[in-house]
């Protein structure tokens, strides 16, 4: 009798044991997991870095040089300025820096800024320059970091933007000057596919032919943009790798439209009427793997991938009218998260997985709204100037980009998270469905 | 010597008178009567009247260009953000569907447009409902599905760029192409 109990308890001990250890694995997992999540919290009422940055030396007393110094510096300047994450001490108020170039860190301790940002730029060679920049800690003398960057004259802008990204990075924030805007634009013509800096700068044409191409995305790499093209009298849902030039219409038959590519870029969301009407659908970027997952007779459409790729927001007029959804990314779990007003759509959900954007219609007037998922709150971002339509996050979450016919054309323009700062990007013909790069 | 002198002087009368005579400018005869000859007809040959060309005749010999220019099926619309078939536009399917039986040959592509009032991404598939339920109703009027294809253009093709209720009315439609013989 004692050894049967005694090998009761045994067994027992292994049971919780075993309980034990399971539970603890679940734990770790579900910490791993969230880790995977990206962090970006938006630093609100933290004040900005203040940040100063010197006149750059010029090694070759050449205009060439002279201006891409000018160029980098000003767009640096701006992108910086921009951010909602540093501020610029006015050059008015710095002290002057021996030719050696070396700054003595004495003279700037009055000047409020944290960080000074030297550099140098030089003609290597005909038509090529080269920029080394550091930064430094303005109250200690450290150095921060120090890159070197080369490139051709033309590529001034883009070695600025690289200059900035790395200031963003190094101070904990998601990098975006070096990301794009794909749009839809008129300007030749007929609807075509455009895209530029996040800036309005290098704007250039993608599509060129006579039919409608339009509802572009573009991969957080910024290598593929799908968009909607109409050239085999069927919109067609075409992927397009504008380094290699493959342009290939990736599903086909039915409709297809409204393409999302996931913040990692593996897999891209869109909308098909492949199966009778339009749902829903998620694949591989090669086209593998498609998965059906709206089962519904109503709309569905306008699909937005939450960051960690584990959720979809998006629009069906199930209820009657169309209405701002939440689903897993395997079609399950399906929430309605708009209950104001009746015709709700363009959801797009921000970098940061906190807030989700769309717009909502008023009579003719289209504005633009934010969820805000932890507690629940929305916001108007536009003021009811007449259309404002197809709202996109910048990488970082602190600004959209959003197109508006409130100049009596649609244009381009970005504004910041709060509404502030509202810069229009476009001029020529009518520009429209503005889609910003993940990356 | 009396004898004489009248007879110079008659001699003298008639050599006068036939020299007058000679002085009068001689008409000429008359010219002989025209004869009026009747018009010339053309030889009554038998005219070949060419056989009257049938409509389906006439259908061959057109391009599918020249047939959707003339528009033989006419453009349906719709309500506002709605898509079913108003009453008022079942008269025109009819008639498109009787032309359709006429040329079973043909097939079609019908087309669902949208006004400029709503989203792009929510118009293609408005639209796409605008041009299925018109192919429903054409289905119901007994053309086979076979003879049509829908695809849906959302608000980007207007007829009318306008920003009034006139033009959102008149974008709201479905048109029909010709994309086969």
């Amino acid at each position: 009798m004692k050894n049967r109990r005694i090998k009761m308890r045994k067994n027992e001990r292994f049971f919780w044991k075993l309980i034990i250890l399971l539970f603890l694995a679940f734990v770790i997992t579900e910490i791993l997991n969230s880790q995977q999540e990206v962090i970006i919290k938006i630093r609100e009422g933290v004040s900005l870095i203040p940040v100063a940055i010197p006149e750059f030396i010029i090694k070759n007393k050449d205009d060439l040089t002279a201006d891409c110094a000018k160029i980098i510096h000003r767009t640096l300047w701006e992108d910086l300025e921009f951010s909602r994450v540093f501020s610029l001490v006015p050059r008015d108020l710095y002290p002057a820096i021996p030719s050696s170039g070396k700054i003595n860190f004495k003279d700037w301790k009055d000047l409020q800024a944290n960080i000074i940002v030297t550099g140098e730029v030089e003609s290597p060679a005909e038509g090529r320059i080269s920029f080394t920049v550091k930064a430094w800690d303005a109250k200690s003398g450290g150095y921060i970091f120090g890159k070197s960057y080369g490139g051709k004259a033309e590529e001034a802008r883009t070695i600025a933007h690289r200059v900035a990204d790395q200031m963003m990075m190094n101070f904990g924030e998601k990098p975006l000057f070096t990301s794009k805007i794909v749009f839809v634009s008129d300007r030749d013509g007929n609807m075509e596919i455009y895209m530029m800096d996040w800036d309005g700068y290098n704007q250039i044409r993608l599509t060129f032919n006579n039919v409608v191409d339009t509802l572009p995305s573009i991969s957080p790499d910024k290598k593929i943009v799908a968009y909607t093209s109409y050239r085999k009298l069927n919109p067609d849902l075409y992927l397009y790798n504008i380094f290699e030039g493959k342009n290939v219409a990736l599903f086909t038959g039915g409709l297809n439209y409204s393409a999302d590519f996931s913040h990692d870029g593996k897999k891209i969301a869109f909308v098909s009427s492949r199966d009778g009407n339009a749902e829903i659908y998620i694949a591989n970027v090669d086209g593998t793997n498609l998965k059906r997952i709206t089962f519904n007779p109503a709309i569905d459409t306008s699909p937005s991938w939450s960051p960690s790729g584990r959720e979809i927001a998006f629009t069906s007029d199930r209820s009657g009218s169309p209405q701002i959804y939440i689903m897993d990314s395997d079609g399950a779990n399906v929430r309605r998260l708009s209950f104001e007003g009746t015709y709700n759509d363009s959801p797009a959900w921000s970098p940061d997985g906190d807030r989700i954007a769309y717009v909502s219609r008023i009579n003719n007037s289209f504005d633009i709204y934010v969820y805000n998922l932890r507690n629940n709150t929305v916001t108007k971002l536009t003021e009811e100037a007449g259309r404002n339509e197809n709202p996109s996050w910048s990488p970082d979450g602190r600004h959209i980009v959003f197109a508006s016919n409130r100049s009596g054309s649609y244009q381009i323009y970005i504004v910041d998270y709060d509404g502030s700062n509202l810069r229009r990007l476009t001029n020529s013909g009518n520009n429209k469905m503005p889609k910003w790069s993940k990356g | 010597m009396k004898k004489l002198l009248v007879l110079v002087s008659i001699l003298a009368l008639l050599f006068s008178v036939s020299a007058c005579k000679k002085k009068v400018t001689v008409t000429p005869p008359p010219p002989p009567p025209v004869e009026e000859k009747p018009k010339a007809e053309p030889e009554k040959v038998p005219t070949i009247k060419e056989p009257e060309l049938t409509e389906e005749e006439i259908f061959r010999m057109k391009s599918l260009e020249e047939l959707n220019r003339e528009s033989p099926l006419q453009r349906i619309h719709f309500d506002f953000d709605k898509y079913f078939i108003r009453d008022d536009m079942k008269p025109i399917l009819e008639k498109n569907a009787e032309w359709l039986k006429k040329f079973p040959s043909v097939k079609i592509l019908i087309e669902g447009h949208c006004d400029e009032r709503g989203t792009e991404e929510y118009n293609m598939a408005l639209g796409e409902k605008r041009a299925k339920s018109t192919m429903n109703y054409l289905i119901s009027l007994g053309i086979s599905p076979e003879k049509i294809k829908i695809i849906s253009y959302g608000k980007s093709r207007p007829l009318d760029p306008g920003h009034n209720e006139e033009a959102w009315a008149l974008n709201r439609r479905a048109d029909f192409v010709i994309i086969e013989k």
